[in-house]
């Protein structure tokens, strides 16, 4: 299954990251685990110096910006 | 792979300028309100698309090298889009109010969540995924009225 994870202290750019992995989620219909990690020694710890990030499977997608959603499919189904 | 960021205050988000209609009805002031959102919440900046009609040389030259130009339409007339085509403004995304399912009416009144619906789709960039439709002009609208889709209280 398909880990996606938004790394962010919970800004409203963090929030409107989340929404679009979501909506990006819901509309391929697959089945993925969304996690928000807001603990900013784990951030720090996995190299994120610009949140929010977006990490797929454990790899580094995005920093310091928001993909939109149709991004954020093709993320998801290279 | 992710591109590398450049510095640690946000400035990855890619640059954007904001045109809200901010037309008087309902929806063109709710434009406004949602730029405002936008801008603080770093999307990108609001400009006045006033300016932009009248051809200010700074603004456009701005408009034309930033790297999406957003535009927030109230109504169906589109004449925030309309100006920024006119200044050879290259639109970036596009979102109509009423097509996001707000009316458009004489009150003016509106509610955080009317705004909250504007700014997410705008993070989304639901403006890039669909055409907006630009209204039949010898059909004058669906009401037959001045085309705008207000049912003649504009």
């Amino acid at each position: 299954m398909t880990k996606i994870e938004i790394l962010g202290t919970g800004c409203a750019k963090c929030k409107r990251l989340f929404a679009n992995a979501e909506q990006a989620v819901n509309e391929l219909k697959i089945t993925a685990e969304i996690v928000k990690v807001d603990d900013l020694i784990e951030i720090v710890e996995r190299g994120v110096m610009l949140p929010p990030a977006l990490f797929i499977n454990g790899e580094v997608r995005a920093e310091g910006r928001i993909p939109d959603v149709n991004e954020i499919k093709k993320m998801l189904t290279e | 792979m992710t591109e590398k960021p450049t510095c640690s205050c946000g400035a990855n988000e890619p640059k954007r300028i904001i045109f809200p209609c901010a037309g008087q009805a309902n929806v063109g002031q709710l434009t406004n309100l949602a730029a405002i959102q936008l801008t603080e919440e770093g999307y990108g900046s609001i400009a006045c698309a006033s300016l932009l009609a009248i051809g200010s040389e700074g603004l456009v030259t701005n408009a034309k090298n930033v790297d999406e130009v957003v535009i927030l339409d109230g109504c169906p007339m589109l004449c925030a889009k309309k100006i920024a085509e006119a200044q050879g403004v290259p639109v970036g995304q596009h979102l109509v109010m009423t097509e996001l399912g707000i009316t458009k009416g004489p009150s003016k009144s509106y509610t955080n969540d009317d705004i909250e619906k504007i700014v997410a789709a705008c993070w989304k960039g639901e403006g890039r995924m669909k055409k907006a439709a630009i209204p039949d002009k010898k059909a004058g609208g669906k009401d037959g009225g001045c085309g705008c889709g207000c049912g003649g209280t504009c």
